[in-house]
């Protein structure tokens, strides 16, 4: 499986939500990364052949994606980043009819929503009107309806959002599962979800991708040192307001602060091993939701 | 296929406002019916008035006392029935109840009466007392009446300039065509059936459009359109099954409610008078459509068919556009309701004849005098909407399929 992005431009008027991304992505997990409005959904939403870009082409396998049409989609899980349901289906009533609706035989879907039922933990539910379901069940319902066709390709956007921490550590291992022998593009702003799942990331900022590659290459790009240093309360503030601190830690009187700079910030500063946090907040200048989703 | 039109069926059917769209079809077709059966009334020899399965069949037995060819003897006879009763002294009363006697007893002719009352009253002009004065001499002209009252309103002054000389011989040869004498019989079910037909097909446009117009944008709503529009079929067959879907529901609650309308109304009524003309009573006297009531009759469904069809689906068509199902909705108000403010209109008459609203009224409709040059040839407006609609539905469905399959989610 072979997915090539060829200066691949979405424009809504004026404004380039998606800017020139050249990209071949095969078999393997990618993790697109990028803060809010880089343009991840859009990109994925273009490799979903649910926007037609304004530029540029999607090539799966050496052909135009929007000229395979069915053929194409035929490849493709996608799971959403917000998307609803029909609220009055049942679990398996609503998977029976997303099977249908990808062509998949009777016998066969009946089968398949039976494991993928059971795999993502949902047999309980499974005669249950999707409306009473929680956030967490209807994502999982979610992931279900995309591997529902066993798909070469699978779209993942932000599938962890607003979800608790054990619920995403279980959904990410699910993920983990389901990702072997494909191509999965996943889209979060949580950094620890990339590390754990992706085996390539892409950093996404202002709709181009600014670096790409494996975790260890993304942290080797980084040019500028991390630093560790305690320092007194007082001088917080002078410190913070010259350098990028990508962490804050309140010790008894003292303060614990992680700084990415080329220059040592201060005397007991102590020189560390960069973490992709740090990457991101060097690309990006800002700082990116941790497991929590806090800021 | 059929499996992704069951459950495009399953969404419309477990939505839960739905059930509500059921419960006012089916109080629509009770009202409807119960109106329709009020229709029709019977007065017995003691001056009082009821309605019901029992009246009908009373007012059937009078009235087919008089069953058989309108012919001059029979005409005669009614002159001198009614002559006899107008001169009663129950007729001649002051006295309510006394006048509802004399009623009484010339139910079983008044169809007839009435028709003589047109015959001899202009083709504009209603008189109900004109039959009591026309004479013996006079009721041999009865059917001539007919064609002469339309020449001499043709030749007025103010409808010389509104029809061309061959619109005028179209008309005349219409008249001309018609059979006499006629067959006369108790048809006074198909006559209230007829009369309340379009109120039930309009009523199902109505109501049927809330069923229907979600189904080209409830996916957009509810956010589920990434899904539907990325899965394989999702940009053909899917749309396909949509389309089915519409059909479907709008073809089994059509049908559904005239059958259970005609079949109420005619049970209580009685189906008699089915093969005579439909000129042969007191709406359609000046009709130049040479039909039969059941042939009316089924003008009237079919045209109803095929107007909650193109109209229905033209709604889908906006929600599959505009993906908002208040704007589908309206339609069908839109088409039902502006053309009755237009109505006094008379320069847009001939456009209005051909608007969709028009298939919903075909019995209405067969009353109007549009006509309308097609080549050489004049024509009423009853057959050319039935065509055009026909065609135009049949170009609605591909245009609603590639709309629905152009769509991009934003
Ligand atoms: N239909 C649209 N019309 C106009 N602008 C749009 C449209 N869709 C997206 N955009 C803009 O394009 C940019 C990228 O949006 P996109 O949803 O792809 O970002 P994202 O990376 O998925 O963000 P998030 O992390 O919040 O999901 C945003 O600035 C957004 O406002
Ligand atoms: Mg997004």
């Amino acid at each position: 499986m072979k997915l090539v992005l060829d200066n691949l431009t979405k424009e809504f008027g004026e404004f380039v939500a998606v800017d020139h991304v050249n990209l071949t992505m095969t078999n393997g997990v990618y993790g697109l990364l990028g803060v809010n409005g880089a343009g991840k959904t859009t990109l994925m939403r273009m490799l979903c052949t649910l926007l037609k870009p304004t530029g540029g082409d999607i090539y799966c396998n050496g052909k135009d994606i929007f000229q395979l049409d069915g053929e194409y989609r035929n490849l493709l899980g996608y799971l959403p980043q917000d998307f609803g349901f029909y609220p009055e289906f049942s679990v398996k009533d609503y998977l029976f009819y997303i099977a249908a609706i990808k062509g998949i035989r009777p016998i066969v879907a009946r089968k398949r929503a039976k494991e993928l039922i059971a795999r993502v933990g949902l047999t309980k539910v499974e005669n249950k009107k999707l409306k009473k379901l929680s956030g967490g069940m209807k994502r999982r319902v979610g992931i279900a309806q995309a591997m529902l066709n066993n798909p070469q390709i699978l779209i993942l956007d932000e599938p962890t959002a607003g979800l608790d921490p054990n619920e995403r550590i279980r959904f990410r291992n699910l993920i983990s599962e389901l990702s072997e022998e494909r191509l999965v593009l996943l889209s979060t702003h949580i950094v620890s979800d990339i590390e754990y799942i992706a085996n390539e990331i892409l950093m996404m900022k202002g709709g181009a991708i600014v670096n790409e590659g494996t975790l260890d290459e993304i942290i080797s790009t980084m040019p500028e040192k991390v630093w560790d240093c305690i320092v007194p309360q007082q001088s917080v503030s002078a410190l913070t307001k010259r350098y990028k601190v990508s962490n804050i830690k309140s010790e008894n009187q003292s303060v614990n602060l992680r700084i990415i700079s080329a220059e040592k910030p201060c005397e007991t500063a102590i020189c560390v091993h960069p973490s992709l946090e740090d990457v991101f907040l060097y690309y990006f200048g800002e700082k990116v939701g941790d497991e929590n989703d806090t800021f | 296929m059929m499996r992704m039109t069951r459950f495009e069926l399953k969404k419309i059917f477990l939505k839960p406002v739905n059930k509500i769209v059921f419960i006012i079809l089916a109080i629509s077709l009770c009202v409807v019916s119960y109106f329709a059966i009020g229709d029709v009334d019977y007065v017995d020899e003691n001056g009082e008035k009821s309605t019901g399965i029992a009246a009908a069949s009373a007012l059937q037995g009078k009235k087919n006392e008089w069953a058989g060819y309108i012919t001059d003897d029979i005409l005669r006879k009614v002159l001198e029935e009614n002559e006899h009763i107008i001169n009663s002294e129950e007729y001649l009363s002051t006295d309510m109840i006394e006048k509802e006697k004399a009623y009484s007893k010339k139910q079983g002719f008044s169809d007839i009466r009435e028709m003589i009352n047109q015959a001899f009253g202009g083709f504009q002009d209603y008189n109900y007392y004109r039959a009591d004065s026309v004479t013996q001499e006079e009721i041999r002209s009865f059917y001539d009446r007919r064609t002469d009252n339309l020449i001499e309103w043709l030749n007025s002054e103010e409808q010389e300039s509104r029809y061309s000389e061959q619109e005028k011989q179209f008309l005349i040869s219409q008249y001309g065509k018609l059979e006499t004498p006629f067959y006369y019989e108790y048809a006074d079910g198909w006559a209230a059936l007829l009369e309340y037909a379009p109120s039930i097909i309009m009523l199902a446009v109505l109501i049927t459009v809330f069923l229907v117009s979600g189904i080209f944008s409830d996916e957009i709503q509810l956010k589920a359109d990434s899904i539907f529009f990325s899965a394989r079929l999702g940009r053909d067959k899917a749309i396909a099954a949509k389309i089915k879907a519409g059909f479907i529901v709008v073809t089994s609650v059509y049908w559904i409610m005239i059958l259970l309308y005609s079949g109420i109304v005619l049970a209580v009524l009685g189906i008699g008078g089915a093969g005579c003309s439909i000129q042969n009573g007191f709406a359609n006297w000046k009709s130049f459509y040479n039909i039969t009531y059941l042939q009316d009759y089924l003008l009237t469904v079919l045209g109803g068919y095929l107007g909650n069809l193109f109209i229905l689906f033209l709604s889908m068509l906006a929600s599959a556009k505009t993906h908002s199902k208040a704007l589908a909705v309206t339609i069908p108000f839109i088409i039902l309701f502006i053309p009755s403010f237009l109505n006094g209109i008379s320069v847009l008459s001939e456009v209005l004849g051909l608007l969709p609203d028009q298939l919903l009224q075909v019995c209405t409709a067969i009353k109007t005098f549009n006509l309308y040059q097609v080549g050489t040839k004049v024509v009423g407006a009853v057959p050319i909407i039935f065509v055009m609609y026909s065609i135009l539905f049949c170009i609605l469905l591909p245009v609603l399929y590639q709309v629905y399959r152009k769509t991009e989610i934003k």
